[in-house]
């Protein structure tokens, strides 16, 4: 039992002397501040009720129970998912402010209103991180159309990515694609271009597709494009570094084709600068979010889409017919040589 | 005697309150596929409801504060034999929305869903309370003008009812024989769509309305899913003053009726508004 007084100045834990020179065993202030430490139980406890002390004031909380939250998925999440069926990791790559997230919120506005032609949303695993990183979309200041369409990506875990799981559906002939999308901050490429960081990409051995997302505006501009396409160049000489020979198809999306359109002479120029490390990429021009009539928010995605399920869902032939030759019959002719 | 557990999904304002009120009345009539063996104790939440019903009006979305609300009866099939207790609890949709967004629910309920032998899950044609998700592509303009930070937060309906799949794809277990635990998607207020709409039935409608919702039934492995509409009056008692007076002369019974597909793939209309509930009994 605690010796406390509730009474102000009162010194009886120590002195064992009521201030009010009362019986400290009766006295009101006291028993009533020992009766709210014990939670009521008014009676004065033997020496051996205080073998609890130190045990915890108050009771924990009841926890309700819950589900597992459809948030970005870490690296052994779509481990447990590849092992169950195929799954299309793709690499995103880009400098910050590229335009990562905002293709990646487009991609889910557009299956979300069934506007992503030739495919439609079959389920994703990770649905709310959708929902958080395209409600930068929603966000309108005073009625003008924001900077910047999504929110500049962070991670809770800066050496692990987080994953999107899209599954899509090919209309034309029913089959369905998962897609594992890292959402990560565009420092991490900076960094792995500049000081070679390459530990946190090491998932890129197991893409099977590269998305390299370039600001349309940057190239556009003649005092900033020679710097941008360098650092893509060097950016392809640390993939192909990092991933030798096993270096999967790269997709270059130029964003901003609302306003711009890329004059085949610099896209010469960022192939050559890609060559340099032999490394090849097929250009694809996006607007995940769109200004202009012409071009409707989304455009391109869908060819980003086709470009990175082309090589899993290419239809191949289970048991090719091959024609035999009459000097190609291999046991015969191992016959004939001895 | 089995003790089967139904569970009622939806968000606020789908028509989970008002299709008990009228089920029990459909029970008592002892006319469908599943029938009332005798007289339910406590039939206040259900008999409070159809009061609603049989005054003319619907009843009000149910209030937070009304907390959970069981409807316990005894039912067999039509023809007869195995009797079970069914247990449809009924709480107000807003819960189900807040078990969406924070993805943690009371452990009452997670052990009626792990115990449930199927679920019923409703959406409502028209509902004030339907989150669209956003279209910027038609819409770019007006969102400009209206966004709001209140509409900001709001979550797609669409996207909450692929949650509450995912949750029940996560906690129902399999049904005694062996199969998929069974689920009812339950279109309410169907009577409220064109007779082109209805044609089309309320798969289509939810392709059209809820595409990833579609999406994702079609993708369902673990659940067996059946899609009905429903109309529990028949009509819209709020604003068809002509079919109010003629549905309140004639009494609730013979009004309301479920939308189920034929084997020709045609919709129609049985008045067997028992329907969503005994195809998830499954006698």
């Amino acid at each position: 039992m605690s010796a406390a007084c509730n009474l102000e100045g009162c010194t009886v834990a120590d002195t064992q002397r009521c201030a009010l020179e009362k019986d400290p065993a009766t006295c009101p202030n006291r028993v009533t501040a020992v009766r709210l430490m014990q939670g009521g139980a008014g009676e004065r406890p033997s020496t051996s009720d205080r073998a609890d002390l130190g045990a915890p004031v108050l009771d924990a909380p009841a926890e309700n129970p819950a589900f597992p939250r459809s948030t970005t998925l870490g690296t052994a999440a779509i481990d447990d998912m590849m092992s169950g069926k195929y799954v299309t990791v793709v690499g995103i790559l880009g400098y910050p402010e590229s335009g990562k997230t905002a293709c990646l919120a487009s991609l889910y506005l557009l299956a979300s209103n069934d506007r992503l032609t030739g495919w439609s949303f079959a389920d994703s695993y990770s649905l709310m991180a959708f929902e958080e990183i395209s409600r930068g979309a929603r966000r309108w200041n005073g009625g003008e159309l924001p900077d910047q369409m999504t929110v500049h990506t962070e991670m809770a875990d800066d050496r692990q990515p987080g994953f999107l799981h899209l599954r899509l559906r090919r209309e034309a002939d029913g089959r369905c694609i998962d897609l594992a999308l890292p959402d990560l901050p565009g420092e991490w490429t900076k960094d792995l271009v500049a000081t070679s960081r390459a530990d946190r990409f090491e998932f890129l051995k197991a893409a099977d597709v590269l998305w390299v997302v370039v600001d349309g505006r940057t190239l556009q501009k003649v005092d900033l494009r020679q710097g941008l396409i360098t650092r893509l160049g060097q950016l392809a000489g640390r993939l192909r570094v990092m991933l030798g020979d096993s270096l999967p198809r790269l997709l270059l999306a130029i964003t901003h084709r609302d306003h711009i359109e890329i004059p085949a002479p610099i896209l010469e120029r960022i192939r050559a600068e890609l060559w340099k490390h032999e490394v090849v990429a097929t250009v694809i021009p996006v607007a995940p979010f769109s200004d202009h009539d012409n071009f409707k928010p989304g455009f391109g995605l869908v060819d980003l889409i086709n470009e990175s399920a082309e090589q899993q869902l290419r239809t191949s032939q289970f048991w090719p017919v091959t024609e035999p030759e009459e000097n190609e019959r291999a046991y015969l002719a191992h016959r004939r040589s001895q | 005697m089995t003790r089967r557990s139904v569970v009622l999904l939806g968000g606020p304002d789908s028509g989970k309150t008002n299709f008990m009120g009228r089920l029990w009345s459909a029970l008592d009539a002892r006319k469908g596929a599943l029938v009332a063996v005798g007289q339910p104790d406590d039939i206040r939440f259900v008999l409070d409801t159809a009061d609603h019903l049989f005054q003319g009006h619907f009843a009000p979305r149910t209030e937070v504060k009304d907390g959970r609300r069981d409807f316990e009866i005894t039912v067999a099939p039509f023809a007869g034999g195995a009797e079970a207790d069914i247990v449809i609890p009924d709480v107000h949709g807003e819960m189900w929305r807040n078990v969406v967004v924070s993805s943690e629910i009371p452990a009452e309920w997670m052990n009626e869903l792990q115990s449930a032998d199927g679920a019923l899950l409703f959406v409502r044609v028209g509902s004030d309370l339907n989150v669209r998700p956003l279209d910027w592509v038609v819409s770019r303009a007006l969102l400009q003008k209206v966004g709001s930070e209140e509409d900001q937060a709001k979550l797609p309906t669409q996207v909450m009812l692929c949650e509450m799949l995912r949750f029940l794809e996560l906690s129902l277990k399999m049904r005694p024989d062996g199969t998929s635990p069974r689920l009812s998607l339950v279109v309410a207020a169907w009577d409220a769509v064109d007779a082109g709409k209805f044609a089309q039935g309320p798969v289509a409608y939810i392709k059209r309305e809820y595409p990833m919702l579609a999406g994702k039934l079609a993708d369902m492995q673990t659940l067996d899913v059946k899609v009905f509409g429903l109309s529990i009056v028949g009509g819209d008692l709020t604003t068809d003053a002509a079919f109010r007076a003629e549905y309140l002369e004639a009494g609730m019974d013979g009004h309301g009726w479920i939308a189920t597909q034929d084997a020709n793939g045609e919709w129609q209309k049985n008045p067997d508004l028992t329907l969503p509930v005994a195809w998830v009994v499954g006698f």
